[in-house]
C-alpha cells in the first residue's frame, strides 16, 4: 500500500526505497549539515563583522545627525529604514547624498524639507561602506546595539533661582537701581537752573574715583582666588575624557584625539557620578569650536569649559549635588548647536574622604 | 546781566553760547555723506532689528516650520548690527569732528561704497549660500560648517573689503587730525604737563585714541583673514587659540570703539543743550590716554573658559575691564552729569536720547563688568547675559547716533517747531520697551538659558516664555524706532517755520537750537572757561 498525498510524497520511484538509497541519501543529508555547520559560522561571522563595521561607521560618521532607535535628531531616525526604503536607494543616498538632491529625488526633497532645509552631505563614503551601515542597521535591535529611546522628559516651569546667579541678578538691579536714580535726579535739577561749583564737583569726583579704586580692588582681590584655573597638587577622583563634535560629547575612559578614536576607546555610554567625587573633565574637540557647560538638578550652569581643537581643557567639579544633570554645548558650532547635548547622573554616596578641596569647583 | 565766577559751571539762561565750544571750521563739506549715512542706518537697523524679532519668535516657539533660517539670520544680525553700529558711529563722529579738523570728502565717499559693497556680499553669503557662522565667526567653524564653501569665502571676502574700507577710512581720519594737531596734542599730552594750549575739543582726543586703537583692530582683523585663506589655500590649519584671541582683538575692540565714538559725539554737541563748556582737561586725557592700552587688554574677558590660556592673562583680563569702567564712570559720566546738573538745559528728542544713552551705556557696562569678573562669568558666559549687556550699550550707542542725526537735522533746518508732546511719547514708548526687551535677556540669563539656540531644550524650556515676551516688547520698540527715524529724517527738511520750543524744564525761553559759533553769542554773559 503506497501512501499518497499531493504534499507528503516519499517516493520518487515505483517500487518502494531500497537500503542503499536511504544510505545514499542519509549522507548527502549528513553531507549537507556538516556543510552547514561549517560555512554557517563564517557566515554568520561575516554578518557581525559587517554590522560591526556599519556600527563603527554609523558612530564615525552619522550618529551627529541620526539616531538608531533614539528618535529623531537634525536628520531622522534610522531604526527601521530598511524596511521603509529600498536597499537601492539607501545605499545611493548614503554614497551620493548632493546628487540625488541635485536629480530632485522627490523622497529626498521631502526630507530636506522636513527637517529644516539641512542637506545631507557627501561625507565620502564607499558602496562597500553604505553596505556596512545598511547591514547595521538591517540588524535587530539587540544585534545593531540600538540606543533605548530616551526616557520622556517633561517640560518643566522655571526652577528657583541658584545663590550666585540670584546675587549676580541682585547685584546688577541694585547698582542700575543706583543709576537711574542719580540719572533721574540729575535730570529734573534742570527745572532749578543754578550755578554749580566746579571745584567742589571736582572734590566729590576725587573721592567717587578713591571709593570707586577701592571697591573694584576689593572685588578683584576677593574674587580672583576663586578662579575656576587648578591649584597645583590638585589631584581628581576620577577622570572623564570628552570629545566634543558636531553635534555630541562623547565620553571616555581614555583620551580621543581622532574621529577614529571613538570607535576604538572605552566609550562611556551611561555616565553615572557620585556625590562628593572630584571629577576631572578633560574636554578637548574633534572639529569645531564647543562649550561643555555643566548644568545642575536645578537646571541652571554649575561650571563650564571650552572645548577647542588641538587643545585639552580640564575642568574639575566637585560633586555637590546629585540627581540628573545636563551639558549643553555653550559655543555656536553650526546648525544642530541646539541639539548638541549629553547627560549623566550623581547618585548618592559618601562624599570621599581622601580630598578635601576647599573650593568647590577647581579646574585647570 | 548774569556774571558767574571762573570756578562755577553756569546755570543761568544765555550762558550756552558764551560758554560753549568754540568751532573752528564750518565747512559743510560731509553734509551729503552724513544724510546717505543716515538714510543708511535707518534702513539697515529696520531690517536688521526686524531678524532680531524674528529670532526671538522662533525662540519662543511662535514660528513653527521657519526655524531652518535661524542661524543664518542670527549671524546677519550679529555682523550687521555690529558693523552699522560702528560705521554709523564713525560717520557722526566724523560729523562732529568736522568743526575741527577736515577729514577727505572722497574718502568718506569711499567708506559709504565700501561698506554698501560689503553688505551686499554679505546678504549674497548669508541669503544664497545659508552661511551661518555667527558674527565673529570662530575658527575653524566658517571651514565646516553645513553651507557650502563658495559662501564662506564670499563671506570672509565681504570681511576684507570692509576691513579695508574701514581701514582706510580710520587712517584718512588719523591723517586729518594730523594736519592742525601733533600727535602729542591730539592725544592731549600737553594737558598732563600742565599746559592749557592749544586747547583740543574732547572729541579730537577720543576720536584720535580710537582710530589709533581701531588700527590695531583692523590689524588683527586682517591678519585672521589672511589665515583663513592660507587654509583655504594650502589646507594647512591655523592654531585655535591663537585665532580666538586675535578674532576678538578685533571684534571686542571694534564694538566698543562704536561706543567711544558715540561718546565723542555726545561730548561734542551735549554742551550746545546744557549750555555750558564741556572741554578737554587734564583728567579727560589721563582717563582717554589710558583707555589706549585698557580696550586693547580687555578683550581677555572672552576667553575666561579657555583653561589653557595662562591664568596671568585671564587675571589681566578681569582687571582691565574693570580698570576700563573707571575712567568711564568717574570722567566721563560723571562729566556728563556734571554738565547738565543744574543747567539751563533744553531737552530736545537729540539732548533726552543722548542723556538716556549715557545711562544705558552706565547700565550695560555694569552688566559688562560683572560679567567680567571671573567666578561669575562662568555662570554667565554664553548665557543670555551676554546679549543681554551688549544689547544695553548697544540701544543706548543707537540711541545717541540717532539723537545726533536729529541733532544735524536741527542744525540744517533751524526755527521748525519741535513737536514736544509727540517726542515724549516716542521717548517714553521706547523706555518702556527697551526695558522689557532688555530684562527677558537679563532673567533669562540669570536662570542660565544659553545663547545662540534656535529651539531651548526641554530643561529650559521656559527660556521660552521670555524669547515671546522680548519679541513683544522688541516689536513696539522696532515700531516706535520707525517712527523716531520718520522724526529724525523729517528734521532734516529745510524750510519749515515755527519756533522752537524746550520739551521739559523751565528753559523754553532758551529758544530754538542754535549752532554755537563764536559770532552767533546772543546772550552777554561773561562767563569764564573752566578748565579743571
Amino acid at each position: 500500500m503506497r501512501y499518497t498525498h499531493p504534499n507528503y510524497c516519499y517516493t520518487g520511484r515505483p517500487g518502494g526505497t531500497g537500503l542503499r538509497e536511504i544510505l545514499s541519501r542519509g549522507l548527502k543529508f549528513l553531507l549537507l549539515v556538516a556543510l552547514l555547520m561549517w560555512a554557517g559560522p563564517a557566515w554568520a561571522q561575516e554578518a557581525n563583522r559587517e554590522v560591526e563595521e556599519g556600527r563603527a561607521l554609523f558612530d564615525e560618521k552619522c550618529v551627529v545627525c541620526h539616531t538608531n532607535g533614539g528618535g529623531d535628531h537634525i536628520g531622522p531616525d534610522l531604526a527601521g529604514v530598511v524596511d521603509r526604503r529600498s536597499r537601492e536607494w539607501l545605499a545611493r543616498f548614503i554614497t551620493v547624498p548632493d546628487q540625488v538632491l541635485a536629480e530632485g529625488d522627490p523622497l529626498a526633497t521631502e526630507l530636506l524639507k522636513k527637517y529644516n532645509g539641512m542637506p545631507m552631505p557627501n561625507l565620502g563614503l564607499s558602496s562597500d561602506d553604505a553596505e556596512d551601515i545598511i547591514q547595521y542597521l538591517a540588524a535587530p535591535p539587540a544585534a545593531a546595539g540600538a540606543a533605548a529611546p530616551p526616557a520622556a522628559r517633561e517640560v518643566q516651569p522655571a526652577p528657583e533661582m541658584l545663590f550666585a546667579q540670584s546675587m549676580i541678578l541682585y547685584i546688577f538691579l541694585g547698582i542700575t537701581l543706583v543709576i537711574v536714580v542719580v540719572f533721574g535726579i540729575v535730570g529734573l535739577s534742570t527745572y532749578e537752573q543754578t550755578d554749580v561749583d566746579v571745584s567742589k564737583a571736582f572734590q566729590l569726583r576725587r573721592v567717587l574715583f578713591t571709593i570707586g579704586l577701592i571697591l573694584v580692588a576689593s572685588v578683584a582681590i576677593a574674587t580672583l582666588p576663586q578662579a575656576p584655573y587648578a591649584k597645583e597638587g590638585t589631584k581628581a577622583d576620577r577622570i572623564i575624557y570628552v570629545a566634543a563634535r558636531q553635534y555630541e560629547f562623547v565620553f571616555s575612559e581614555e583620551p580621543i584625539v581622532t574621529v577614529e578614536d571613538i570607535s576604538r576607546s572605552r566609550r562611556i555610554t551611561s555616565l553615572e557620578l557620585f556625590g562628593g567625587e572630584l571629577v576631572e573633565f578633560r574636554v578637548t574637540s574633534l572639529d569645531v569650536t564647543h562649550g561643555f557647560g555643566i548644568y545642575g538638578p536645578e537646571r541652571q550652569l554649575l561650571a563650564q569649559t571650552q572645548a577647542m581643537p588641538g587643545y585639552v581643557n580640564r575642568l574639575l567639579v566637585r560633586m555637590e549635588r546629585t540627581g540628573p544633570f545636563l551639558v549643553l554645548c555653550l559655543e555656536y558650532c553650526a546648525g544642530g548647536h541646539h541639539l548638541m547635548e549629553a547627560h549623566f547622573t550623581v547618585d548618592d554616596e559618601e562624599p570621599v574622604a581622601s580630598h578635601s578641596t576647599q573650593a568647590p569647583l577647581i579646574a585647570r | 546781566m548774569h556774571t558767574t565766577p571762573a570756578t562755577t559751571y553756569p546755570g543761568t539762561i544765555g550762558a550756552a553760547d558764551a560758554a560753549a565750544p568754540s568751532r573752528d571750521l564750518a565747512v559743510p563739506e560731509t553734509q551729503s555723506t552724513i544724510y546717505a549715512w543716515m538714510l543708511t542706518t535707518a534702513a539697515l537697523f529696520v531690517i536688521l532689528a526686524l531678524l532680531g524679532v524674528y529670532m526671538r519668535l522662533v525662540q519662543g516657539g511662535a514660528l513653527a516650520g521657519l526655524e531652518s533660517w535661524f542661524y543664518p539670520m542670527m549671524t546677519l544680525h550679529g555682523i550687521g548690527m555690529a558693523g552699522l553700529w560702528f560705521v554709523a558711529s564713525m560717520a557722526c563722529a566724523c560729523e562732529a569732528l568736522r568743526k575741527h579738523v577736515l577729514a577727505s570728502s572722497a574718502v568718506a565717499v569711499f567708506a559709504l561704497a565700501g561698506t554698501v559693497v560689503g553688505v551686499v556680499l554679505l546678504l549674497v553669503s548669508v541669503f544664497m549660500g545659508r552661511f551661518a557662522a555667527g558674527w565673529y565667526f570662530l575658527y575653524p567653524l566658517p571651514l565646516q560648517g553645513e553651507w557650502p564653501a563658495w559662501s564662506a569665502v564670499t563671506f570672509l571676502l565681504a570681511l576684507t573689503v570692509l576691513g579695508v574700507t574701514w581701514l582706510v577710512w580710520s587712517l584718512d581720519i588719523l591723517r586729518a587730525v594730523a594736519v592742525k594737531y601733533s600727535l602729542s596734542h591730539a592725544l592731549g599730552w600737553h594737558y598732563l604737563r600742565g599746559e592749557t594750549e592749544p586747547a583740543v575739543p574732547p572729541a579730537v582726543i577720543i576720536v584720535t585714541v580710537s582710530m589709533i586703537v581701531n588700527v590695531v583692530a583692523l590689524v588683527a582683523a586682517v591678519v585672521v583673514l589672511v589665515l583663513f585663506y592660507l587654509e583655504l589655500l594650502t589646507g594647512r590649519p591655523s592654531d585655535a587659540l591663537l585665532m580666538k584671541n586675535l578674532t576678538f582683538l578685533f571684534g571686542h575692540t571694534l564694538v566698543n570703539l562704536a561706543m567711544y565714538l558715540a561718546i565723542a559725539v555726545v561730548y561734542d554737541a551735549l554742551p550746545d543743550y546744557a549750555g555750558r563748556p564741556w572741554k578737554a582737561n587734564k583728567i579727560v586725557a589721563i582717563s582717554w590716554n589710558s583707555v589706549l592700552l585698557i580696550v586693547l587688554l580687555a578683550y581677555f574677558h572672552h576667553l575666561y573658559m579657555d583653561f589653557v590660556q595662562p591664568a596671568t592673562v585671564q587675571y589681566i583680563g578681569q582687571i582691565a575691564s574693570y580698570a576700563a569702567s573707571l575712567p568711564a564712570a568717574v570722567v566721563t559720566i560723571f562729566g556728563a552729569l556734571l554738565l547738565v546738573y543744574h543747567a539751563p538745559m533744553r531737552w530736545t528728542l537729540a539732548s533726552v536720547l543722548f542723556f538716556l544713552g549715557l545711562m544705558g551705556w552706565a547700565i550695560g557696562g555694569i552688566g559688562a563688568v560683572i560679567d567680567s569678573t571671573i567666578v561669575a562669568n562662568v555662570r554667565l558666559h554664553n548665557t543670555l547675559w551676554v546679549p543681554a549687556h551688549f544689547h544695553t550699550y548697544m540701544l543706548a550707542g543707537f540711541g545717541i547716533i540717532v539723537g545726533h542725526f536729529y541733532h544735524c537735522g536741527r542744525l540744517q533746518a533751524q526755527g521748525r517747531a519741535e513737536r514736544t508732546g509727540y517726542h515724549t511719547v516716542l521717548v517714553t514708548l521706547l523706555v518702556a520697551s527697551a526695558c522689557g526687551f532688555l530684562a527677558m535677556f537679563y532673567v533669562g540669563g540669570a536662570y542660565s538659558v544659553p545663547r545662540r539656540y534656535s529651539v531651548y531644550p526641554i530643561e529650559l524650556a521656559h527660556g521660552a516664555t521670555y524669547a515671546l515676551w522680548a519679541a513683544v516688547f522688541a516689536s513696539v520698540f522696532l515700531l516706535t524706532t520707525v517712527l523716531c527715524l520718520i522724526e529724525v529724517v523729517g528734521s532734516w527738511r529745510k524750510g519749515a517755520t515755527g519756533g522752537a520750543e524746550a520739551w521739559v524744564g523751565k528753559s523754553a525761553v532758551a529758544g530754538s537750537l542754535r549752532p554755537s559759533t563764536p559770532n552767533a553769542a546772543i546772550g552777554t554773559s561773561a562767563v569764564s572757561r573752566v578748565d579743571q
